[in-house]
């Protein structure tokens, strides 16, 4: 059955700027864009293990403890889960999680001693500065998130954004431990006033003689944002890695990667949005040949999303005959309701069954269709619909950066069985 | 009689023609793609000079390039990212991740920068 779907790339749109939406051009140009394959189907890479481990670039020493038969790195700072890597499990093993560092991660030194790391509270009655030692004494909770990088699916926008161009694997769902920051706020009095945003800075080093804002990590998110964030110390059930903000990080449910603050050395409410660029104008979803500004929509809250990894994912043969269609959905901000998978590119829906528990709103369901595939070439594609009707995107929200790519089209597997 | 009016300057002559050179091929770009351009030497002395001093902060602080001796790490290593021109552009003019955009570069300067990167590169 066929709901009427709340688009949310529309209701974005919608809640922009007239400007944004005049500049947009979501016309005939847009849609057409859209009907194309995807960029790279993975059946048009070699059978076997894909990308020549001879060109592979090494793991950088942060990050060595990778698998690097799972991941492909695309600088030091950019590494990917590989399509085929992802099991049924629900947890992304951290040795398999992707690595997005807007700045190289600051000395390993700083895990010396956890508990000694410091982070400022602002914006609220007894603003002061904490330890994680300190924190570790107020409460404790864990919650299962998933952590996509804004920028995921980029590689399926046709104009060839700068940035990353990733496909699907800079996205995990992770369980992270740490104090819940309401519990923070009510310890520190509560709030001073109603400041409109909630702040993290980075505590990333900086060359120096440059002005701060311009290289600064430092994200703003609607207050609202602070009823299910938490500063985590632990990750996957271990301390917080450096390569994924240790010892300490502002997890942020439903909201996209960058506005995780890793390293976190300051938390704060404030009247307005930080000063920062990357958050003026960076992770803008600026128009298609418009300048990145500030009265454009900023990367926070992610959408309905879904995608298949398998059977064939990075040209893995497939046998005709019985074989079962796994993948991921998640909702974004509300929990996931239903998934359905086509084997036909989207012509026919069959819905999947979710397996596996059901670890919160916030994380992502495995879900399971098993089908007969016959010999010949397949467009594997599923769709997601959360509890409130929102259903995942058929096409692309064309932007300038290739931020929130959540079209189910654009994240087809294209298979290929024999 | 030469005036003085008009007294040869090489150094505004180079100028203007590097000026020109840019917006001609800014404008074969649009038409013919930028392969029309590529096949031209890029102005690589005045692409070097943008990228080490020319823009805040220069782009050497955070970027490695091994043509123009720099050796950021704040950023993506150039040499191994290889950007195409497009992809510089992009980068330049609307910033990208914690890159900010470098609104103050004019147009002929971005085009000038994005030919030397990409070049140096090999990417072009």
């Amino acid at each position: 059955m066929e709901t009427t779907p709340r688009n949310p790339a529309r209701r974005r749109l919608l809640a922009g700027s007239a400007s944004a939406l005049a500049a947009a051009g979501l016309g005939a140009s847009g849609i057409a864009r859209a009907s194309d394959a995807p960029a790279k189907p993975a059946a048009a890479a070699p059978a076997a293990k894909p990308a020549a481990a001879s060109t592979a670039k090494p793991l950088p020493p942060y990050a060595a403890w990778k698998d690097a038969d799972s991941v492909i790195v695309h600088s030091a700072n950019t590494i990917e889960t590989r399509r085929s890597a992802f099991g049924d499990g629900i947890i992304t093993p951290s040795r398999q999680l992707y690595v997005r560092n807007n700045l190289p991660p600051p000395d390993a030194a700083i895990l010396d001693d956890r508990d000694g790391w410091k982070v400022e509270i602002q914006g609220v009655k007894q603003p002061r500065t904490l330890t994680v030692g300190d924190l570790k004494t107020l409460g404790v909770e864990s919650i299962a998130t998933v952590l996509q990088c804004s920028g995921n699916g980029r590689g399926f926008f046709p104009h060839k954004p700068s940035g990353t161009p990733w496909e699907v694997g800079a996205a995990g769902c992770v369980m992270w431990t740490g104090v819940p920051v309401r519990t923070l706020v009510e310890y520190l009095g509560g709030l001073d006033g109603t400041p409109a945003f909630m702040t993290g800075t980075g505590g990333e080093v900086l060359p120096e003689g440059l002005d701060p804002k311009s290289l600064l990590v430092e994200r703003s998110v609607p207050r609202e944002a602070m009823q299910d964030a938490m500063l985590a110390w632990e990750m996957n059930g271990e301390p917080l890695s450096l390569a994924h903000g240790g010892p300490l990080r502002l997890i942020v449910p439903g909201y996209t990667g960058v506005n995780n603050v890793k390293y976190i050395k300051r938390l704060a409410f404030t009247a307005e949005q930080s000063p920062a660029k990357i958050q003026q104008t960076g992770y803008r979803l600026t128009p298609m040949d418009a300048k990145p500004s500030p009265d454009q929509p900023s990367v926070w809250a992610m959408e309905p999303k879904s995608w298949i990894n398998a059977p064939g994912a990075n040209g893995q043969a497939v046998k005709a005959g019985r074989v079962v269609v796994r993948g991921v959905a998640f909702g974004g901000m509300h929990a996931v309701k239903r998934v359905d998978v086509s084997i036909d590119g989207g012509k026919t829906w069959k819905q999947a069954a979710l397996i596996g528990p059901d670890l919160g709103k916030y994380a992502w369901r495995q879900f399971a269709l098993p089908v007969e595939l016959t010999a010949g070439q397949h467009m594997l594609v599923s769709r997601v619909e959360d509890t409130q009707g929102n259903v995942q995107v058929e096409n692309r929200f064309e932007n300038a950066p290739g931020y929130i790519n959540s079209s189910w089209r654009d994240h087809g597997l294209a298979i290929n069985v024999s | 009689m030469q005036s003085r009016f008009f007294k040869p300057n090489p150094a505004s002559r180079r100028l203007i023609g590097r000026r020109t050179r840019n917006l001609c091929a800014a404008g074969l770009s649009l038409i013919a793609g930028a392969t029309a351009w590529a096949a031209e030497p890029p102005n690589a002395e005045a692409g070097r000079a943008l990228f080490l001093k020319s823009t805040t902060p220069a782009c050497a602080v955070c970027h490695t390039l091994a043509d123009a001796g720099a050796a950021g790490t704040i950023g993506p290593n150039l040499d191994e990212l290889k950007p195409d021109a497009n992809r510089v552009t992009q980068a330049v003019r609307n910033g990208i991740g914690v890159m900010p955009a470098f609104e103050a570069l004019s147009d002929a300067d971005v085009q000038a920068l994005a030919q030397y990167v990409s070049g140096a590169t090999g990417a072009q």
